[in-house]
């Protein structure tokens, strides 16, 4: 198959599987039925041409297919059973398939790490070698956690398409943990895995085109704009992470940065905002500096004040220290820390920076060997042991 | 006056027509599809030519059912009916036209739909003339 066919077939699974569950239902049949049409598109294509209607032709295929598989035996016995519609039924407002199929992804009854695989495979088109590839999982696993994720949504009996709009925080929540791992992986040899953040990008490019007066999604946007253009500088030639302060801020991309600083401002201007747009405007804010030194500190210990007071959320904390530390020098930043993160190789690691700019290189040192000691990352460990090794007392 | 013609099938019927084999009934080709379609467009054509044809439709196959019902005083909904089902829904004419008489004249030409060698050996086909409002069904 050339990359023109998979590109076409990644493109338009979304859209089949969408259009066959909106019309019969039965998600995890219908997710088999897509996956057999799309074999076949591959299969076919590339001798036969791609039909004038691609979209239309995976459909058909689809449901015959799926016409097929319900009429097998196992399948008729699993489909025999009784459901209750929810009392408030709510037709989604929108008519995009996409964005239903994003919220039935995000279903009440899975787990993140299911909402997720499921988000990625469904709404996004990845295979589950892909997927599993991008989790470090064997794909075995992942094919267990996605077979499970649907017989779940199955055995819910909560139709598609149900609830709406309350559920759009949680879509929210899946993506920002989609782009968090595709920034900052938190296991694995390699720091990035570029592909899921652009994967969170495209799918909340999609769900702020569905959604534009919503301004936490444009906010949610806006952070993953304003945190992926940094990538760039974020690695060096050899993968080591280069911490912000001593990026090349040349190497920021520019377009995302004006695109992302203009999606977070029209958002605030539209009332009380939400954590996603808090995050973003504080990444622009850093975005927009000409460099560390002279980045605005004040307006960003203001920022996470703010942000602090929708969760007390330990990682908030520890970036508001920091903050504070730049204003009001390290010793008021190092008071700050709470031990909550004890686990967690941030604390350590925020704490030795802290250390080595009041000067104590000795506790400084051995922070950064603690810190490196928790860090699951390779490129985080070689960074952090670097850190403590050029420390002299 | 109108009239709700109603056409059965069963789930073996809908897997004869795509081509499948089935236990001890016919397999349609796809030249004997063809025809049942063909004959079927010129009934729909005349009938929209006469204006005696208000709508009709052909359903998908019985397994993409669902069924709502109460049991023991809550509603719940079922897949099905299941693919054993004899007599399923299978499409509908509303037709209006002068009588009664008139609208069987056009379910019998229904029944003349070709097809292969004993398609239609339980064909069964229901007329229902339409109420036009709440005051007719109260006769």
């Amino acid at each position: 198959m050339t990359s023109g066919f998979e590109d076409l077939l990644r493109e338009l699974a979304p859209q089949v599987l969408a259009a066959l569950v909106r019309r019969y239902g039965n998600f995890d049949t219908a997710e088999d039925a897509v996956q057999e049409a799309l074999l076949a598109a591959a299969q076919q294509w590339p001798a036969g041409g791609v039909p004038d209607n691609p979209k239309a032709w995976l459909i058909t295929v689809a449901s015959r297919r799926l016409t097929d598989l319900l009429r097998s035996e196992s399948a008729r016995q699993r489909r025999e059973s009784t459901w209750v519609v929810p009392e408030h039924y709510t037709p989604a407002p929108t008519a995009d398939d996409s964005l239903v199929l994003l919220f039935l992804c995000c279903h009440p009854s899975l787990s993140p790490p299911s909402q997720i695989a499921l988000t990625l495979r469904a709404v996004g088109g990845l295979t589950t070698a892909e997927i599993a590839r991008a989790f470090l999982v064997p794909e075995a696993t992942m094919t267990r956690r996605i077979s499970r994720a649907k017989q779940a949504v199955k055995a819910s009996g909560v139709p598609f398409g149900l609830p709406a709009d309350d559920r759009l925080p949680v879509v929210l929540h899946v993506l920002y943990l989609i782009f968090n791992e595709g920034y900052a992986s938190t296991a694995g040899p390699s720091l990035h895995r570029v592909e899921l953040s652009a994967e969170a990008i495209r799918l909340t490019r999609m769900v702020h085109r569905l959604r534009p007066d919503d301004a936490e999604v444009a906010g949610l946007l806006a952070l993953m704009l304003l945190t992926d253009a940094r990538r760039p500088a974020r690695t060096g030639p050899n993968g080591e992470l280069v911490p912000m302060a001593e990026q090349d801020r040349n190497l920021w991309n520019a377009k995302d940065i004006a695109e992302g600083v203009g999606l977070v401002t029209a958002a605030l201007s539209r009332g009380e905002p939400g954590p996603y747009q808090l995050q973003a405007a504080i990444a622009a804010v850093h975005d927009e500096s000409p460099s560390y030194a002279q980045t605005d500190w004040p307006q960003i210990v203001g920022l996470y004040e703010l942000l602090l007071r929708f969760s007390d959320n330990p990682v908030v904390a520890l970036n508001h220290a920091v903050a504070v530390a730049m204003v009001d020098g390290p010793l008021k930043g190092l008071a700050l820390l709470d031990d909550r993160l004890g686990d967690d190789h941030r604390l350590h690691s925020v704490r030795a920076h802290l250390l080595e700019m009041s000067g104590d290189h000795a506790a400084a040192r051995a922070s950064y060997r603690e810190a490196a000691r928790r860090a699951t990352s390779l490129p985080q460990q070689r960074y952090l042991n670097a850190r403590a090794d050029r420390l002299t007392d | 006056m109108k009239y709700l013609i109603l056409a059965y099938g069963s789930q073996r019927d809908y897997d004869a027509m795509s081509g499948r084999p089935t236990s001890g009934g016919p397999t349609w080709t796809p030249e004997e599809f063809e025809a049942m379609g063909a004959y079927m467009e010129k009934l729909n054509g005349d009938l929209a030519e006469s204006g005696e044809l208000v709508e009709t439709r052909g359903l998908t196959a019985p397994v993409h059912a669902r069924r709502v019902h109460q049991r023991d005083g809550e509603i719940v909904v079922t897949d099905g009916p299941y693919a054993e089902t004899q007599e399923v829904l299978a499409g509908y004419w509303v037709v209006d036209c002068d009588s009664y008489d008139r609208a069987t004249e056009i379910a019998q030409r229904l029944m003349h739909v070709p097809g292969p060698k004993d398609a239609y050996g339980d064909a069964v086909i229901d007329i229902r003339p339409i109420a036009e409002s709440r005051h007719e069904m109260d006769l």
